[in-house]
């Protein structure tokens, strides 16, 4: 199981994707909840438990990174709409 | 009225009345205490942990450790110390047969009868509890974080705490929490207990506990009863903020998700050892002493990482009589959402494994920490927004416990003032 961010898709969020035709990208998880899985890898992980302090690596059930800050995963989730893709980490890590 | 707690022995508060509590104190020698023995002097004091009197001797703990009996056959599993240090001790000139005052908030809290100083191999003590002795367990770092040495001895509250909102109207002694049922008229109880705020799959856990509480017990009246017990003890980064647990779960009866005459919401001041089965026991006599006559075990009860079985906590309860409980477990898998069904199901009745999407809590938390609004069928309206309120309101913007929630947070319960 890969490393991933979870951005879970509000109204807000769904309305940007399907604008940019990447209503697709967002999978179905839990009755009928959506999220977009942002992939990292181990030394992009490493990086944003660094860079942020409050994040937490749930290694043991779901492989992902949790609680960031809100507005980081707003930030995350512009950059996948602008890039069109879920391969972000490298350039999102850039500014940090 | 008496009360039996555990054990078949009375429910006794061992509190001193204000007028003869400031004079017992004089010239008695102060000892500060941190807050896990502050709150458990309260739960011995009113009664939740009957039978214990006090904390325990070394005959206790071993008894404990050893067979998961208290020294009078009493079933116990997890030792209840009051630790301290030999240069303390020294210091104080401190001796068996001394009173010594016990301070807290820089008040005066409780008398503690010296009734015996002892020591207990640290390691040992941990590894007959947990069955470990890595100190990545949280129980067992508690454990070695004691001091070297223990006193044994009665206790006796001389300053009872003023809980402070939310938390105030949730908290009953066992004395009171038997009142209040005996007003519900409510005939079993179910407890749930908690340390999160509640999404379906645990608004399920305890309907379903309820039903099998219930029985074979008529229904044209109430008489059976869910009581929300809500651990309040030392808290973690990350874990939720207490008064967003507690509300979260008291606005599931108001929004009518539960009738006002099944539900209750209740805490009970604790910190917990993550004792997986050991702690599922204790959890029982605990609420035992309450007056609550069953008590819900879901998946991996009071667990950490991957210590335990996720139904040792089940298991356990076949190791010793019947009769040594007066709390009957009830015992359940989990429930989680089924697209084919369409709805939150128990996954002892399910057929749809393949396609069942569970409740885990880490994405729970996740998606609040997003501030995203989930589907009804998986959190409640109305907790959601409690939980988000709660956030600005106790949290200092999050529902998770952060290092300001900590530093600055209101106390659970203040001391008051107390002139000796």
């Amino acid at each position: 199981m890969s490393i991933t961010i979870n951005i879970w898709i509000n109204e807000e969020r769904y309305a940007k994707l399907q604008k940019a035709g990447l209503a697709d990208m967002a999978e179905e998880v839990l009755a009928g909840l959506k999220v977009i899985k942002v992939p990292c890898t181990e030394e992009q992980k490493d990086k944003v438990l660094k860079v942020f302090p409050t994040a937490k690596y749930d290694s043991a059930t779901t492989k992902s990174i949790e609680l960031l800050p809100r507005e980081v995963k707003d930030k995350i989730f512009d950059l996948v709409v602008e890039k069109q893709s879920i391969d972000i980490m490298d350039e999102f890590l850039k500014n940090y | 009225m008496t009360y039996i707690g555990h054990g078949g022995k009375e429910i006794v508060e061992r509190v001193l009345e204000p007028e003869k509590a400031a004079e017992a104190i004089k010239g008695l020698t102060p000892v500060p205490i941190r807050g896990q023995i502050a709150r458990e002097i309260i739960d011995i004091a009113y009664g939740f942990f009957t039978p214990l009197e006090g904390f325990m001797t070394r005959a206790d703990v071993e008894g404990v450790c050893n067979e998961m009996k208290l020294a009078n056959g009493i079933l116990w599993p997890i030792p209840i110390v009051f630790d301290i240090s030999t240069e303390e001790i020294n210091e104080k000139g401190i001796k068996e047969g001394d009173k010594l005052l016990l301070t807290y908030q820089d008040k005066p809290m409780a008398i503690l009868e010296v009734e015996e100083i002892f020591t207990y191999d640290k390691q040992e003590m941990a590894l007959k509890v947990y069955g470990t002795t890595e100190d990545k367990h949280p129980g067992v770092a508690r454990t070695y974080n004691y001091k070297d040495k223990f006193i044994g001895g009665k206790i006796t509250l001389v300053n009872p705490p003023k809980i402070n909102p939310p938390f105030d109207e949730f908290f009953f002694t066992p004395k009171q929490m038997r009142q209040k049922f005996a007003e519900k008229g409510w005939q079993r109880i179910v407890a749930h207990q908690t340390r999160n705020v509640p999404h379906t799959g645990h608004e399920w856990l305890m309907k379903g506990a309820w039903l099998s509480a219930h029985g074979e017990l008529p229904v044209e009246k109430t008489v059976t009863g869910v009581l929300v017990n809500a651990i309040i003890g030392e808290k973690r980064k990350g874990d939720y903020i207490d008064e967003a647990i507690v509300l979260c779960h008291d606005v599931l009866r108001k929004a009518g998700y539960f009738r006002e005459d099944v539900h209750m919401t209740s805490i009970t001041l604790w910190d917990m050892r993550y004792a997986g089965p050991k702690e599922a026991v204790f959890h029982a006599i605990l609420r035992s002493n309450l007056g609550l006559t069953h008590h819900m075990f879901g998946r991996d009860h009071a667990g950490v990482g991957t210590y335990y079985d996720p139904y040792d906590a089940h298991r356990i309860f076949d190791q010793f009589p019947e009769d040594a409980l007066n709390i009957k477990p009830v015992r359940v898998l989990a429930w989680w959402y089924c697209p084919v069904c369409g709805e939150v199901t128990y996954s002892g009745l399910c057929g749809h494994k393949e396609q069942s999407q569970n409740f885990s809590g880490t994405l729970i938390r996740s998606i609040i920490q997003d501030g995203v609004k989930p589907p009804r069928l998986i959190f409640r309206p109305e907790v959601f927004d409690l939980i988000m309120e709660c956030a600005e309101k106790y949290g200092f913007g999050s529902a998770f416990v952060t290092d300001k929630y900590l530093k600055e947070r209101n106390p659970v319960f203040t001391l008051p003032d107390m002139k000796y």
